[in-house]
């Protein structure tokens, strides 16, 4: 990245610093600790508040109209082992993979009686609080019209919509890691040990969030590699690193004081070794449909067409945006919210491109001989905002339509709740006897099934072999024998599980067949048929089975 | 999310429930269409013989609520060869030990646990009932195994809940009964015949099946059928063809047995009324009438290879009782069902309680036995002096029918077993397992200590870094 000069390194509105002005430094800082709020503050206050209730409209929007998937129940069913609820204590251990940032936060929430929405609102308040403090860094990046930007443009993209309705760790880790981003930017504007430090604690409690977040470090690391005008202390990184160690500290020495098991050293190992889950173009199908296309078009755009304003800055975001999607790209194991600290850069880059977007200043109209003449300064404007409205209110409609859709038989994992999942565990508690065992497809509808009946179950298709599972889940190693012996008491089948293994689903089906296999309850969702007529398709069905 | 089909209502409200609530709605229509007549009528007083709040009113035809009886017979174990070690029952004495010989006090066995000894069959005929028994001695018991040729030692054996753990969770969680004894002195045929006529059978010391079977031995299939009181037989592996007219002696376990352990089917009657033999069916109809709410009101169940006759396998009879109480636990009947299992005779192993003799017959020795229920008390040892005419007594008061001979007319039942005062409890699916795997719950004040250290130490950070840059900037 190359380093422009100081007049051209900045937008409309945004503040001269260090280090692209030298200057900077001579200049006394405004009062506040915001400066960007110092003027017109009403006005943005203003604008904030719409943005931020616009961003908990779409992410509170229908927000219990499915039920937990399988994540969610296994984090809402840690966070309420944690809390000691004795309806999920013997059915959800409390340490499995990750570490436990947000589910103690979560846990005191869940302390009695059902898990209900509570773990989804609060998740959808910290979508909204990324979301404002995308303004500052925003604002502290470019100024205020593009931190404003930016925020609106993160309340009303999809992707991070999709996720922060979920109780997921991502949403957490992105709130977090923004605001280790903004740390890092303080740190690069002022030069100053202490906000190098924050950084380092910042990403520390961001891996607490998700320990996958240890990425950013690298991002960190890219950045200062490709901006040699950054001071880059030793001495502060060998102080910086033990920062980071003594905070995310907190994963182990809790696990080891609370006499926790080795599951997350084992997930780790199992992790690193499994085989790919999705193939290699999963995150190029799924993702940026997801964050926008045309947001993505206005970012990149935005990189070409003020190539000659960009910095540090754009070598800062698109670290933080590179070494992510390149490590997740390699990595084996793909989720659709994994790219998620994608997002923020990603609305920082977009945002300044639509307000930098060039507008001709002056225009030969066709037909008409002679000089080129002047374009109104309020033509420009008018065709920026025309820009931002586009880009808005495409990704306004795709979040919109993603929050009320009424679910199909096919499901991607993280993409939000399962449809029927809930409403099939609810009447296996009603209609089943305490103390049945339910075998499921596969361990995903497993832990829904466990979470919403509270009943012990078991997936076929977890592993026998240790090496080719994830740690957290039990196998049942003669499932034949487990029927046999009346063990097993009912079988659910889902068509999300069937879906990704037709193998374990007619293995399933088999048992089914062979041990009296009795519907007892179906649960649909209604998909358009060929005439256009909506149709109910069975999505999970719970047999009685016997010896 | 679309619901086309709704739960249907079966699974939801016990029959009892929706019976009640129609004769309710029935008598309302009735009231409302005759207002004279409701204000004529006294206004209900409670009664001291009412059922208590939430519990329900016993079924027009029934005295209790109890709707639907099953009686499941298995085969050859003592109480205490089963359930002599477990605490709170009448078990094993302190310090017994069986002479090997009878009237020689040593040497002797201990009871010991049978561990991976496979049991044998032991001698379990008049004679050695008669050997055991020793004129009230009961002091016998090795040698009269013994005297067949067989390790006396293995009759003061025994299993405990590591080997029954399923069957000692039912007696945690419902009732067990620990003076229940088989109503022969002798072998399964006349224990049999007990169990639906409340006779011997064949009197005299002979102790077989007529050649032209039990003749006019009333039985109590006969007093439900003149009731109009439904019934069935299920027999597990069921072959019509095995009647008393083509078994063999030889073929005696499973499949010859089942003429024994059906004693219908040494009736001409019941072999030939296709009405009556109708009723004789394979175990699988068990499952189905289960699952579908249709159990009749009494339910004789015989096994076939399950039937814990040694040396058969325990586990399996456990198997088969738990799939049998499993199908009932969920099915709709459960809230107005109860659920007995016996065991046939003693099987040749010891009991140290000496059988009432109240005639020629009998009583045999102690015999295991069961009740599951959703009236049944919880965790309760019933000491009521019992045998298998008691079932028939349950019967004949229950559904009102006259009893079939004296034992059962002079029995007692167990109606004290029940609790009718409380609503029916839900069904639980019990472990096979008997100690529940112990679940490790960590304690959770380090991990909310580790993480509030860990977000105080960030935010000191941060607010040291922006105090500090505010500081310069001054």
């Amino acid at each position: 990245m190359s380093q422009p000069d100081a007049v051209t390194a900045v937008v409309p509105g945004q503040r001269r610093d260090h280090p692209d002005d030298p200057a900077r430094r001579r200049i006394p800082p405004p009062a506040a600790w915001l400066p960007a709020l110092t003027r017109r503050r009403w006005a943005v206050a203003a604008a904030l508040t719409a943005i931020g209730g616009l961003a908990l409209l779409v992410r509170s929007w229908r927000i219990d109209l499915f039920g937990f998937n399988s994540d969610e129940v296994v984090y809402a069913g840690q966070a309420a082992s944690l809390a000691g609820n004795p309806g999920y204590a013997d059915l959800f251990p409390v340490f499995r993979a990750h570490p436990m940032l947000f589910q103690a936060l979560l846990s005191p929430l869940l302390r009695v009686g059902e898990v209900g929405m509570g773990g989804r609102w609060v998740v959808a308040a910290i979508g909204v609080l990324t979301v404002l403090a995308v303004y500052p860094l925003g604002a502290r990046l470019y100024g205020r019209r593009v931190g404003l930007l930016a925020a609106l443009l993160l309340a009303v993209m999809p992707y991070h919509v999709i996720v922060t309705r979920q109780i997921l760790l991502d949403g957490p880790m992105v709130l977090l890691s923004t605001l280790t981003l903004y740390c890092m930017v303080r740190y690069v504007q002022r030069q100053e040990l202490a906000w190098y430090l924050a950084t380092a604690g910042m990403l520390g409690l961001t891996m607490l969030a998700k320990e996958t977040s240890v990425v950013l470090a690298g991002s960190v690391y890219a950045f200062l590699a490709l901006t040699p005008r950054v001071r880059r202390p030793v001495r502060a990184t060998l102080l910086a690193l033990p920062v980071l160690a003594v905070v995310f500290a907190a994963h182990p020495v809790s696990q080891a004081l609370a006499g926790g098991s080795n599951s997350g050293r084992n997930y780790l190992v199992w992790q690193l070794f499994r085989r790919p889950n999705h193939p290699m173009s999963f995150y190029l199908e799924n993702v940026p449909t997801a964050m926008g296309v045309l947001l993505l078009v206005a970012a990149a755009g935005g990189l070409w067409w003020a190539r000659r304003r960009n910095g540090w800055r754009e070598t800062l975001l698109l670290s933080w945006i590179a070494v992510p999607v390149v490590f997740f790209q390699l990595w084996p194991v793909k989720g659709f919210q994994y790219l998620l600290p994608v997002a923020v850069p990603v609305v920082l880059l977009a945002a300044r491109a639509l307000v930098l977007l060039p507008v001709p200043t002056r225009l030969r109209w066709p037909g008409r001989g002679g000089p080129a003449r002047p374009v109104p300064a309020r033509a420009g404007r008018l065709v920026r905002l025309a820009a931002v409205a586009l880009v808005a209110s495409t990704l306004a409609a795709s979040s919109w339509d993603a929050v009320s859709h009424q679910g199909s038989s096919t499901f991607l994992a993280g993409s939000g709740g399962v449809p029927g999942g809930r409403e099939a565990g609810r009447w296996i508690t009603e209609h089943t006897p305490e103390g049945s065992v339910i075998l499921t497809l596969g361990p995903s509808m497993s832990n829904i099934v466990r979470f919403y009946s509270q009943r012990q179950s078991y997936g076929l298709s977890v592993s026998p072999n240790p090496l080719h599972r994830n740690p957290s889940y039990v196998p049942l190693n003669n499932p034949d024998g487990w029927l046999r012996n009346n063990n097993l008491h009912y079988v659910v089948w889902d068509s999300f599980s069937a879906r990704r293994s037709p193998f374990f689903a007619d293995r399933l089906m088999t048992l089914v067949r062979r041990y009296h296999g009795r519907v007892v309850h179906t649960e649909y969702v209604g998909a358009p048929g060929a005439s256009g007529r909506v149709t109910p398709v069975p999505v999970v069905v719970v047999y009685e089975v016997r010896p | 999310m679309i619901r086309p089909t709704p739960v249907p209502p079966s699974a939801a409200v016990p029959r009892w429930a929706r019976r009640t609530s129609l004769v309710v709605a029935l008598a309302g229509l009735a009231l409302s269409a005759c207002p004279a007549a409701a204000l004529a009528r006294p206004a209900p007083t409670p009664s001291a013989s009412a059922p208590a709040p939430g519990a329900p009113a016993p079924s027009p035809r029934t005295t209790t609520p109890v709707e639907h009886f099953v009686f499941l017979m298995q085969e050859n174990h003592t109480f205490d060869n089963y359930f002599g070690t477990r605490p709170g029952v009448d078990g094993y004495p302190k310090d017994v030990c069986m002479p090997v010989q009878r009237g020689v006090p040593e040497p002797c066995v201990t009871p010991f646990h049978i561990g991976k000894l496979g049991a044998i069959d032991l001698d379990h005929s008049a004679e050695a009932f008669r050997v055991q028994y020793n004129g009230g001695r009961m002091d016998g018991f090795v040698e009269g195994v013994s005297k067949q040729g067989k390790d006396g030692r293995m009759a003061v054996a025994y299993y405990d809940e590591r080997d029954l753990p399923y069957y000692w969770n039912i007696a945690d969680e419902y009732v067990l009964f620990d003076r229940f004894f088989s109503s022969s002195n002798s072998g399964s045929i006349r224990n049999h015949m007990y169990r639906v006529t409340g006779g011997p059978g064949a009197a005299g010391k002979a102790e077989t099946i007529p050649a032209q079977g039990w003749g006019d031995i009333p039985t109590i299939f006969d007093r439900l059928e003149a009731a109009g009181i439904s019934w069935k037989f299920y027999v597990q592996n069921y072959d019509p063809t095995i009647t008393f007219r083509s078994r063999v002696e030889e073929e005696n376990i499973d499949r010859g047995a089942q003429v024994i352990w059906v004693p219908l089917l040494a009736y001409a009657r019941y072999v030939d009324d296709p009405r009556l033999s109708s009723k004789i069916v394979d175990l699988d109809e068990y499952y189905t009438d289960a699952a579908r709410g249709d159990l009749p009101a009494v339910s004789f169940i015989a096994p076939a290879g399950n039937s814990e006759h040694p040396p058969g396998n325990i586990g399996s009879g456990q198997n088969l009782v738990r799939a049998l109480l499993t199908q009932l636990v969920r099915s709709p009947d459960w809230s107005s069902s109860a659920f007995l299992w016996s065991y046939d005779d003693w099987g040749g192993w010891y009991d140290h309680v000496t059988p009432p003799q109240v005639d020629r017959y009998g009583y045999g020795f102690r015999v295991p036995a069961l009740l599951v229920s959703p009236y049944a008390r919880r965790g309760y040892v019933d000491s009521t002096t019992l045998d298998f005419t008691s079932a028939l007594k349950f019967i004949e008061v229950n559904w009102g029918v006259k009893p079939l001979a004296s034992r059962d007319a002079k029995a007692q039942t167990f109606l004290g077993a029940f609790d009718f005062a409380a609503p029916p409890r839900p069904g639980v699916l019990l472990s096979a397992e008997r100690v529940p795997v112990a679940v490790h719950r960590p304690d959770p004040r380090p991990v909310y200590a580790s993480y509030a250290v860990a977000v105080g130490l960030v935010a000191a950070l941060v607010a040291a870094a922006a105090l500090r840059g505010r500081r310069r900037h001054r």
